[in-house]
C-alpha cells in the first residue's frame, strides 16, 4: 500500500526532493507508531518464552481453567450486549438532547472509568448488602425478609440482595450475576462514551429532513440514524467486551473467585500468582490474549461486512 | 432498516441464551427456589461457604476433595486476598468459615465481633527467599544491605510478613537499615517470591510455605529473623446459620490425620491437632458442685460443635481415685486446687477459673442461732458435712476446722459425712439436719429454705477450682474451645447466679485461643 501512495505522491509533487521529505516523513512517523506496537509484541514474546507448551496445554486441561473460559465468554458476552442495550440510547440522547441535567447524566457517566476498580466493587457490595436508609422506619413485609439480617447485629431495612433472593430467586452476590453485573457497570461506560461520539458525528440534518417528511422521532432513530451509527455500535460492543475480559477489581470483591461459579480468566490468573504458579498464570494470560484477538478479528469482519 | 429489524431480536435472543446458559452451569449449586418458603440466604444447609486467602489455596483443595469424598457434605471455598476477605465478610457478611492468610486478620476479625470460634492450624516461618543455589551468598541481614543486592518487601502495614519482619527487626535495631535497603514494597508475599523469581530481586523476605513447590527458589533462614513466626488459623464466623457444620468442616481442617496431613507435606509446621471423628465425644470429670455453673454452658457448646461432651459429676476425691484406677478423661474441672495437684502429672497446665467459698448452712431463720464455728461445738447439734476422702469440699473443711482448733469438738457433733454437697443440702431440707457446712454455692438453689453464715478469719475455707486438659487427650483444641466457652462472659454470669467468685482475669481464657491449646506441653 505504501508503494502505491509513494507512486502517487511522485506523480503529485514530480520533484526531486519530495521523495527524500517523504522517506524522512514516514521513518519518523513509523518510528514513533513502531514503539508501541513494539512494546507490545515485546511484552508477548516475554510470555511466550517463559511458559511452554507443555504448560500451556496443562492449564487448558484443567477443568477449572475450562470452566472459568466458558463462564469467562458467557459474561463477557452478556456485559457486552447490555452495554450496547443501553449504550445505544444513552448515547443518542446525550449526543441530541439538552435536558435539565444532562450535563450532571453526562458526568455520572463517566464516575465508574474513574471510579478504583476496588471501590467499585465494594460500592456494588454495599449497595446489595446493607439496609436502604430510613427502610427501618418502614417495617412491612419487605423488613421481614431482611429481618434475618438482624441476628448478626446489623439494623432492620430493606436489603436489595434478600429481596433479590427471595422476590425473585435469584442471589446476585458471590453467583454469576455479580460477575455479570460488575463487568457491566464498568464497560458500559465505556460503551456510553463510544455512542455519545459516534451520533456526534452523525448530522443530525437527516435525521431532521425525514422528520419533516412525516417520520416519527422513534422512526428517525431507528431508521435514519441507528443505520448510520452500525460501525460506532460494533466499536462499542467491542471495547465493552474487551473491557469485560480485563475486569478483575470489582468482581473479585463483589463476585468472589468460587471455582466453577464465579471463577473468571482474570480472576484465574489472580489466585495462580497468589500461589506462585507463574508460568500457569502466563499460560492463562496468553488464552486471554488469543481470546481477545479472536473477537477482536471476529468485530472487525462483522463490521467490514456491515459496511458493505 | 433490514439490518434493525434483523439485529435487535438477534441480540435479544442472544442475551437470553447467555443468561440461559449461565443459569444451567450454576444448576447444581442453585437450591430449589424459595416459593414461600423461607431459606436462609447463603446456601443451603448443605453447602458450606468458606472464605479463604488465596496463598492456602494449593492446600485446602485437597483437603476439601478429600472432605467431600468422606463425608458427603459440599464446600465453596471463595478465595481472594485477606484483606478483602474480611472486608467481604464485614459488609456482606455470608460466610461460614473463613481462613486468612495469618492470625492477624482473624483478631481484628474476632476483635469486631465477625468471628467466633478459631481452631489453630499451622505455622509458618519468616525469612529470606534467593534463586536456587543463593548465588549472591546471603546468609544474615547485613548480606541484605550490601550494594548490588536488590531487596524487596511485603508491605509492613498492610500484609503479616511485612508487619511482622518490621516487628522483629526493629527490636534488634536493624529495620531502619533493612527499610534504606528496600528497593521495593510489595502488597502480597506472593508477589515477592515472584518477584526473585522472575528477576527483578535478588532477595526477599517471605514466609517458607510461598516456596513449596517452586523449583526456581530457596528459603534461606538467618539468625535475626529465627523464632519469627506465623499461625494460620481458621474462624468460624458469628454470623454463620449452620455453625455445627462449620464446626466439622473447620475440625476437619486441623484435625491431626485429615487436613494437617496435608498442611505438613506442604512445608507448614505443624502442631499437635485433634484426632478426626465425626462427632467427637470429649469426656469431662467435674466436682458435683460445679454442676449448676457449668451445665448449661456445655449444653449449649454440644449444640454449636455438633459434638457430644460425656461429664461425670462427683466428690473429686472420687474422680481423683478413678482417674488414678485408670480412667482418663480430656478435661478435669476439679473443686480445688488439691485434687488437681494429686493427679497433675496426667494434665497439662491448670488455670483457676473460680473460686467457693466454705459457710454454714441452717434452716431458714437460723432456729439455732449459729454465729461461726464455735456455735458448732453446740450440745444435741445435728451436723453435716463433706466427706474428708471423697470430696475436696469435705478436705478444706477438716483443714478449716483445724485451723479454729475446733475439730474434736464439732467432729463429736459430726452426724453425717458426705460425697456432695448437695446431699448435705437434702438432709436439711428434710429437717435430719441442723447445720452443715458445705459451699455457698451448695445454698444458691435453696435460698429460700436456707441460711448461709459466712466462716470468718480462716483463710483456708475458700477452694479455688481449677480447669486442665488432659496431655494425651485426643481432642485438645475441642476441650480448649469448651474452656473458652467456660471462661466466656455468659458462663461467667451463671458462676456469680450459683454464689461462686470469679478468677479468671478479664478474658484471660480468650487472649491465646491458638498457643494455649496447640501447645499444651509449654509451661
Amino acid at each position: 500500500m505504501s508503494v502505491g501512495m509513494e507512486q502517487q505522491r511522485r506523480a503529485m509533487t514530480g520533484g526531486r526532493r519530495g521523495p527524500i521529505r517523504d522517506a524522512v516523513f514516514f521513518l519518523v512517523l513509523g518510528g514513533l507508531s513502531s514503539c508501541f506496537v513494539l512494546l507490545i509484541v515485546l511484552l508477548l514474546a516475554a510470555d511466550l518464552s517463559f511458559t511452554s507448551s507443555a504448560a500451556f496445554a496443562a492449564a487448558l486441561r484443567k477443568p477449572e481453567i475450562q470452566a472459568a473460559f466458558r463462564l469467562t465468554i458467557l459474561t463477557c458476552t452478556l456485559a457486552a450486549v447490555l452495554s450496547v442495550w443501553v449504550a445505544t440510547p444513552l448515547g443518542y440522547l446525550l449526543s441530541r438532547f439538552r435536558f435539565p441535567g444532562s450535563r450532571i447524566v453526562d458526568v455520572i457517566v463517566d464516575i465508574p472509568i474513574v471510579l478504583p476498580p476496588l471501590v467499585l466493587g465494594l460500592s456494588l457490595l454495599i449497595l446489595f448488602h446493607q439496609p436502604f436508609p430510613l427502610t427501618q422506619f418502614f417495617g412491612g413485609g419487605g423488613a421481614n425478609s431482611a429481618g434475618l439480617e438482624t441476628s448478626t447485629g446489623r439494623p432492620a431495612g430493606w436489603i436489595l440482595e434478600n429481596w433479590m433472593e427471595d422476590s425473585l430467586g435469584l442471589p446476585v452476590t458471590y453467583r454469576w450475576p455479580a460477575v455479570v453485573l460488575a463487568q457491566f457497570a464498568v464497560s458500559c461506560a465505556f460503551a456510553v462514551r463510544t455512542m455519545r461520539v459516534t451520533f456526534d458525528q452523525i448530522n443530525p440534518r437527516a435525521e431532521d429532513v425525514a422528520r419533516t417528511l412525516g417520520c416519527t422521532r422513534g422512526q428517525a432513530f431507528l431508521q435514519v440514524a441507528l443505520p448510520q451509527a452500525w460501525r460506532g455500535i460494533l466499536t462499542a460492543g467491542t471495547i465493552s467486551w474487551a473491557r469485560a475480559l480485563g475486569e478483575f477489581g470489582p468482581i473479585l470483591v463483589f463476585a468472589g473467585a468460587t471455582r466453577f461459579r464465579t471463577e473468571v480468566l482474570s480472576t484465574s490468573v489472580f489466585l495462580e500468582l497468589s500461589v506462585g504458579q507463574l508460568d500457569a498464570a502466563v499460560a492463562v494470560s496468553l488464552m486471554m490474549v488469543l481470546m481477545a484477538v479472536a473477537v477482536l478479528l471476529f468485530l472487525r469482519w462483522l463490521g467490514a461486512g456491515m459496511s458493505t | 432498516m433490514a439490518k434493525t429489524a434483523v439485529v435487535i431480536p438477534v441480540s435479544l435472543l442472544m442475551m437470553a441464551g447467555m443468561v440461559l446458559l449461565l443459569v444451567q452451569s450454576d444448576r447444581p449449586q442453585l437450591r430449589p427456589s424459595a416459593a414461600g418458603v423461607a431459606e436462609p440466604a447463603g446456601g443451603s444447609s448443605a453447602e458450606l461457604s468458606l472464605f479463604c486467602a488465596a496463598s492456602n489455596r494449593a492446600v485446602l483443595e485437597p483437603i476439601r476433595e478429600r472432605y467431600e469424598r468422606e463425608t458427603g457434605h459440599r464446600v465453596q471455598i471463595q478465595y481472594g486476598a485477606s484483606q478483602t476477605l474480611l472486608s467481604q465478610l464485614r459488609v456482606a457478611g455470608v460466610a461460614d468459615l473463613f481462613l486468612p492468610a495469618d492470625d492477624s486478620f482473624l483478631n481484628i476479625a474476632r476483635e469486631s465481633g465477625l468471628v467466633a470460634e478459631v481452631l489453630p492450624i499451622a505455622r509458618m516461618r519468616c525469612g529470606l527467599v534467593v534463586r536456587r543455589g543463593n548465588p549472591s551468598g546471603i546468609r544474615s541481614v547485613s548480606d541484605l544491605l550490601r550494594d548490588g543486592v536488590r531487596l524487596v518487601q511485603a508491605n509492613p502495614d498492610a500484609t503479616a510478613v511485612g508487619k511482622l519482619a518490621r516487628q522483629v527487626l526493629t527490636k534488634q535495631g536493624l529495620w531502619e537499615a533493612a527499610e534504606a535497603a528496600t528497593e521495593g514494597f510489595r502488597t502480597t508475599v506472593n508477589d515477592v517470591a515472584n518477584d526473585v523469581e522472575v528477576g527483578a530481586a535478588d532477595v526477599g523476605i517471605v514466609y517458607d510455605v510461598v516456596l513449596f513447590g517452586r523449583s526456581e527458589l530457596e528459603f534461606v533462614e538467618i539468625p535475626e529473623l529465627q523464632g519469627a513466626v506465623s499461625q494460620v488459623s481458621v474462624g468460624v464466623t458469628a454470623g454463620s446459620r449452620q455453625p455445627a457444620a462449620a464446626l466439622h468442616f473447620a475440625r476437619y481442617l486441623s484435625a491431626e490425620d485429615r487436613g494437617l496431613e496435608e498442611y505438613r507435606r506442604q512445608g507448614y509446621v505443624v502442631e499437635r491437632g485433634d484426632l478426626w471423628a465425626d462427632v467427637p465425644e470429649l469426656s469431662v470429670y467435674a466436682g458435683s458442685m460445679l454442676r449448676p455453673a457449668i451445665e448449661e454452658t456445655i449444653t449449649a457448646f454440644e449444640q454449636r460443635e455438633g459434638v457430644r461432651v460425656s461429664r461425670s459429676y462427683n466428690g473429686c476425691g472420687i474422680l481423683v481415685a478413678q482417674m488414678k484406677s485408670g480412667q482418663h478423661p480430656d478435661a478435669y474441672f476439679a473443686c480445688d486446687m488439691e485434687f488437681m495437684k494429686q493427679v497433675g502429672d496426667l494434665f497439662g497446665p491448670s488455670t483457676a477459673v473460680s473460686q467457693n467459698e466454705l459457710v454454714i448452712l441452717v434452716p431458714r431463720g437460723n432456729p439455732r442461732g449459729i454465729a461461726g464455728l464455735q456455735d458448732l461445738t453446740q450440745a444435741d447439734l445435728r451436723v453435716g458435712i463433706g466427706h474428708e476422702k471423697q470430696c475436696a469440699m469435705g478436705w478444706i473443711t477438716q483443714r478449716t476446722f483445724a485451723e479454729s482448733g475446733l475439730t474434736t469438738k464439732i467432729m463429736e457433733n459430726v452426724t453425717v459425712q458426705t460425697p456432695t454437697g448437695d446431699m448435705l443440702v437434702n438432709q436439711l431440707r428434710t429437717g435430719s439436719l441442723d447445720a452443715a457446712v458445705a459451699y455457698l454455692s451448695n445454698a444458691a438453689g435453696a435460698a429460700e429454705f436456707l441460711d448461709a453464715v459466712q466462716i470468718q478469719g480462716i483463710e483456708c475455707s475458700v477452694a479455688t477450682q481449677p480447669w486442665a486438659v488432659l496431655r494425651q487427650s485426643r481432642y485438645p483444641l475441642l476441650a480448649h474451645r469448651l474452656f473458652e466457652r467456660i471462661s466466656s462472659a455468659e458462663s461467667q454470669e451463671i458462676f456469680a447466679a450459683e454464689g461462686f467468685r470469679w478468677q479468671l482475669s478479664e478474658g484471660s481464657g480468650l487472649t491465646e485461643p491458638a498457643a494455649g491449646a496447640a501447645v499444651p506441653a509449654a509451661p
